[in-house]
């Protein structure tokens, strides 16, 4: 059986000890104008380094770069598209992180690479693959306040025509595999169609990168049989906020790859072998698809960084057993 | 409810007057408590400066001309860690960022809540001894407290709130025996999954409520309470706090869909802004809520805590806010 372990996208970029200070040490300092831009970036690149060499010493097999230069999920995407300006703090989800929420002023537009140089940085650093993850149109597009398009469609297709392309650039220096999150969409059901046209929009702009679309923080349990007829590679689910999602992929398969999200990326509590074997023993049998990944529920940023590495050792603990138990 | 408060023994004037909960603390007090925690100066000279600073705000309220005041938090921190450190069964968690560069501890629940004792009540006894104006009895509600707290201990998040309402009810009771009347019950985290609100927001607050002789204030800010409206009427509460000034909601009409059954504490000044609005800003604000709201169930207060102002700007917006109900009560007088 071929489980792999992977992260869910963003890493605690500082923690409690002394020397994981230096990121909001840095920062405190370049918003006030005492470290240069570079000096700031050469501060990210040996964080992101050391995230990667976190997950990597946990014992992933597919890392992220922890998103580490984020300002947020959204905005950090937004602020380098034409056709936005950024606006106020914003509640991110049923979370307690903010993000600083898009206004679309004009028509959205790529006009060059966004995650290109910290994908290939990360890429550079880590002896194992990395996952580059892109936060997707449907989610920008309902996280901003819309004054220039006079529906949420024209603007999600033009969101999707710009995020394709960056996928494009993503896979001209080496994606393999590309997480796009649409975390909106379980909240917004009705909108799946225009989820599929925007997928089939971005998958205009590359060829053969393997596409993962990550859903979480809701219950995926009543779109799971919609999700699969999308033309993605791999769905990623959220098991925290779900009673039946396990039996109904018993029931139904899953002719896509799957990345479970059954560790909580946003609880500290551990999980225990005996609660997490025993769902991938029920639902691994009926995956056709390939990959299968345990990962975090959700990006690892909303834990303390000590949690976050122990969450992820544990993952792996969990995957080593369930490999074994599976053969 | 203007008879539960008369019964209560409160004489309150029409559009009461109230702040939300928090004060800017006074530089020296910031900078001592950083120095406690450096353990670099002792509990009892930190709690001195407290004193001081409590006094302050009591008499600057007084002389605003406030209605009802608060003790302006001068003693927490953040308002969920505050009570997590003086409830059992709870640790705080490492650094968790909340946006940007900004990061704060998170409560993590690994043992049954409890109530140990009285957390808030010295205080609210310090405050109302200075003062003839009621002042507020505040709590963090469990709904938030389990919301914004890591749950290592609980098998579902309805267990971890109606324990912490549990726990919270009696320090409300403890409230009420010294003598607090009014019982505001912070729920900023209220509209998170509003699917919750039936499932055990409700019974939560029922469990705090219960048996005590108080006119009850639910605070809930960060806009977003269309979500659980009208369902949030069902709390039992006899007010509702919120956040109307930095709501880009059109309230008439949706008051006018599902009349406002309850009290209101309407908030009529920015809380996030460092602009002082005018009097006649605010005066429309409030004669826009009078459009579907009587001025009997009417509050009028900030959007919510003003500890993100300067002093000068925390004063100059209540000042603007008083004189603006004093002339629109003068208004009604006159019919």
């Amino acid at each position: 059986m071929e489980l792999l372990t992977a992260n869910t996208g963003s890493y605690p970029r500082i923690g409690d000890k002394p020397e994981q200070q230096k990121h909001r040490q840095a920062y405190a300092r370049w918003e006030k104008g005492e470290i240069s831009d570079e000096e700031f970036m050469r501060v990210q690149d040996e964080v992101t380094k050391e995230v990667i060499q976190e997950q990597v010493r946990a014992g992933l097999d597919l890392v992220t770069d922890g998103q580490v230069r984020w300002y947020d999920p959204i905005s950090h995407i937004a602020r380098r598209l034409k056709g936005f300006e950024i606006d106020g703090l914003l509640r991110f989800f049923d979370t307690n992180f903010y993000f600083r929420q898009p206004v679309v002023e004009g028509e959205v537009r790529w006009i060059g690479p966004i995650l290109v140089e910290e994908f290939s940085f990360a890429k550079g650093v880590s002896p194992v693959p990395v996952k580059p993850v892109v936060t997707g149109p449907y989610t920008i597009a309902r996280s901003s306040i819309n004054r220039h398009y006079s529906d949420i469609e024209g603007l999600v297709l033009d969101l999707a025509n710009a995020i394709g392309r960056e996928i494009g650039e993503l896979e001209k220096v080496g994606a393999e595999i590309v997480q796009v999150d649409e975390p909106a969409i379980l909240k917004n059901p009705q909108d799946l169609e225009l989820l599929r046209n925007a997928i089939e929009e971005m998958r205009e702009h590359f060829k053969s990168a393997s596409l993962a679309l990550y859903t979480y923080f809701g219950d995926a349990a009543g779109i799971y049989e919609k999700l699969q007829e999308l033309p993605v590679d791999i769905i990623g689910l959220d098991f925290t906020y779900s009673g039946n999602l396990v039996d109904i992929i018993e029931e139904k398969g899953s002719s896509k790859g799957l990345g479970l999200g059954l560790i909580d990326g946003r609880n500290t509590r551990m999980e225990k072998e005996a609660e997490v074997l025993p769902t991938l023993e029920r639902i691994i049998p009926h995956v056709e698809g390939r990959p299968v990944y345990l990962n975090p529920s959700c990006g690892l940023e909303h834990l303390p960084r000590e949690t976050a590495f122990a969450k992820l050792k544990n993952l792996v603990a969990i995957a080593n057993k369930a490999r074994e138990v599976l053969g | 409810m203007r008879e539960k408060l008369r019964k209560l023994g409160l004489d309150l004037p029409l559009l009461p007057t109230t702040a939300v909960g928090s004060y800017p603390k006074p530089e020296q007090l910031v900078e001592a408590r950083r120095m406690m925690l450096a353990g670099r100066l002792k509990p009892k000279d930190l709690r001195e400066m407290e004193e001081r600073a409590t006094k302050e705000w009591i008499a600057l309220q007084e002389e605003i001309g406030l209605d009802v005041l608060v003790d302006g938090e001068m003693y927490r921190g953040d308002m969920a860690t505050y009570f997590a450190e003086n409830l059992e069964g709870f640790k705080i968690s490492g650094l968790v960022r909340s946006y940007g560069n900004r990061y704060y501890r998170k409560p993590i629940i690994v043992g049954e809540v409890r109530w140990r004792g009285p957390i808030t009540v010295d205080w609210w006894k310090f405050a109302q001894a200075l003062t003839k104006k009621p002042i507020k009895g505040m709590i963090t509600g469990p709904y938030t407290m389990m919301d914004w707290s890591f749950n290592e201990y609980y098998s579902s998040r309805k267990d971890a709130c109606l324990d912490l309402a549990k726990a919270l009810h009696q320090e409300v009771r403890a409230l009420a025996e010294a003598g607090a009347k009014i019982i505001q019950i912070d729920e900023p985290a209220l509209s998170t999954r509003p699917e919750e609100l039936e499932e055990f927001v409700v019974d939560a607050l029922e469990i705090v409520t219960r048996g005590v002789d108080a006119y009850f204030i639910a605070h809930v800010c960060y806009g977003a309470f269309e979500f659980i409206y009208p369902q949030m009427l069902e709390l039992p509460v006899d007010n509702f706090d919120l956040e109307m000034s930095n709501s880009e909601l059109d309230l008439v009409e949706l008051f006018r869909r599902h009349p406002f059954t309850k009290d209101i504490s309407f908030g009529v000044v920015d809380v996030h802004s460092h602009v002082i609005e005018s009097v006649d800003l605010i005066k429309k604000r409030i004669r826009r809520a009078l459009e579907v709201l009587s001025p009997e169930q009417l509050w009028i207060d900030p959007d919510c805590g003003l500890k993100t102002r300067t002093r000068e700007e925390a004063i100059g917006k209540l000042q603007a806010m008083v004189k603006a109900v004093e002339e629109i009560r003068a208004s009604l007088r006159e019919g």
